[in-house]
């Protein structure tokens, strides 16, 4: 089976700042990928990388390729807004906009040039239902989505990046701002959501690591030290520091 | 005198200062030292049980040999110490999987201790069998030869339940070899005693009547080596992540542990 996505030989730089080093990975498709290690060691540049967002950043500067389905996605033909509705995004804080909550989840298909009502509302409809979330919001679609709670409005922002269809999803710590139980609906949806996409989660919970994916790569110093099946990982890790991380060995 | 006293006041004082300020440095350094104490603890218990059950197993031998009344109650006491013992360890286990998550090797080492002191449990309750059984043989005349490859028996028992203990302690993958050898040694050994016990029984048929109760003790020895000897496969297993059963690779994983 080809990956849907393969990183060579990434390097990332923001100015002077060598931040990825030498990257190489090969996902899978419809599966979940964790990316695990301390804060500052990369993880997030290089989700950030899969779509494109570190261009906005003007002393970003990257060598080696990122293949998403065999393209490099960072040719001079891609189109950054293509790119973006083929590799949605879900961030640590809920960040729904400020309108209704069927704006929010509409507002993606807006965009892409869906103009046809019933058949947006169908998809909003679809999505929330994949999001978990259309039970709790189906008969208030109107209200602003600010008035939902801390796991309701993350789960709306699946529900967004979902509703454009995406073939992957990043996942930027989705549950750290989150209660318990929120965070169980959300692990419960990703275990739906991997069947239709690839995702990929950077997460500072080793045990949610453990409970939602299937393979894993442990990031220090902006290199990958470590990856593979997520359970031979956390229960037979072969680098040192990779052990002394996941058993909170860090001097 | 009195000023020699305010002296040792104060470099106690001193000392319980060094140490406040070794033990703070050591938890910014080295995040996880409450864990790290858990752990060790954890271990300490495992290793009082498993002493606690090497002592109920000698005087278990010695009262079958050498008939004490007192010693098998004491043999009896020690069980039931060695069972709470046993449930305590089981229970911090729990906890320090609840309250820390462990993974890898922490992880291995709290399921193994609970696994081995389990094991040292029954070789507890194993012990308080042979000595309740030892009452039925006492003053009896017992054939040389069975008896001979029963002693036998109980001295290679001896050694392997405390090299099991030793090998869980120290990680010590040679002693897990030595115990599969001792293994096997007793298992013939016990085949032996049983044609013994049988030809004993043929030959003297109002031996019948004590000689069963003598069948059980090679069968509770026998037991007792098999403990010890799985005490030495979750010490693989917590060593290696190697599953239990892999004797043939012994050398292997000992010449793995050497490199690194």
């Amino acid at each position: 089976m080809p990956y849907r996505l393969e990183v060579e030989n990434l390097n990332v730089y923001f100015g002077e700042s060598h931040i990825l080093k030498d990257i190489n990975i090969n996902i899978n498709n419809n599966m979940v990928t964790s990316l695990i290690g301390p804060s500052g060691c990369g993880k997030s540049t290089f989700i950030r990388t899969l779509n494109r967002m570190n261009d906005t950043i003007p002393t970003f500067k990257k060598d080696g390729t990122v293949l998403i389905d065999g393209k490099d996605i960072y040719d001079p033909d891609v189109d950054v807004v293509d790119l973006r509705k083929k590799v949605g995004m879900v961030f640590q804080k809920p960040n729904p906009f400020p309108k209704s909550i069927f704006d929010n989840v509409a507002y993606g298909l807006r965009i892409h040039g869906l103009n046809d009502k019933d058949i947006i509302a169908k998809k909003v409809e679809k999505s929330l239902k994949e999001a978990a979330l259309w039970d709790e919001v189906k008969d208030k679609l109107e209200m602003s989505a600010m008035g939902l709670s801390g796991g309701q409005q993350q789960r709306l922002c699946i529900a967004r990046t979902i509703a454009v269809e995406p073939e992957v999803i990043l996942m930027d710590e989705p549950c750290s701002a989150l209660d318990p139980i929120s965070t169980t609906k959300i692990e419960d949806q990703i275990h739906k959501l991997k069947n239709d996409y690839t995702i990929i989660i950077v997460t500072h919970n080793m045990q949610q690591a453990t409970r939602v994916s299937k393979y894993t790569a442990f990031f220090l110093h902006g290199e990958i030290v470590e990856s593979g099946l997520t359970d031979k990982l956390f229960m037979e890790p072969v680098d040192k520091r990779t052990e002394d991380y996941i058993t909170g060995r860090f001097g | 005198m009195d000023n020699q006293n305010k002296i040792k006041t104060e470099e106690n004082l001193l000392l319980r200062k060094v140490s406040k300020v070794v033990e703070d440095k050591m938890e910014r350094t080295y995040p996880r030292v409450k864990f790290e104490r858990k752990l060790n603890c954890l271990k300490e218990d495992v290793e009082k049980i498993g002493q606690t059950s090497l002592s109920a197993y000698k005087k278990a031998l010695e009262a079958f040999i050498n008939y004490d009344a007192e010693l098998v109650d004491e043999v009896n006491n020690t069980n039931d110490q060695i069972h709470e013992m046993s449930d305590e360890i089981e229970l911090e286990a729990m906890s320090v999987i609840a309250s820390e998550q462990p993974v890898a090797k922490d992880l291995r080492f709290i399921e193994t201790c609970s696994k081995v002191s389990g094991h040292f449990k029954r070789m507890g309750g194993l012990a308080s069998n042979i000595a309740d059984i030892a009452r039925h043989l006492k003053d009896k005349n017992i054939p040389e030869k069975p008896m001979n490859d029963i002693t036998h028996m109980g001295d290679i028992v001896d050694g392997m339940v405390s090299k099991s203990l030793s090998a869980f302690l120290n990680e010590d993958l040679n002693l897990v070899r030595e115990l599969k050898n001792d293994d096997d040694k007793v298992d013939d050994l016990f085949d032996l005693a049983l044609k013994d016990i049988s030809t004993s029984m043929f030959q003297e048929k109002d031996s019948i009547s004590f000689l069963i109760y003598l069948l059980f003790v090679a069968r509770f020895l026998e037991r007792i080596a098999d403990r010890a000897e799985n005490i030495g496969d979750r010490t693989i297993y917590m060593i290696t992540c190697e599953k239990p059963g892999v004797a043939g690779r012994l050398d292997e994983l000992i010449g793995d542990k050497k490199k690194n």
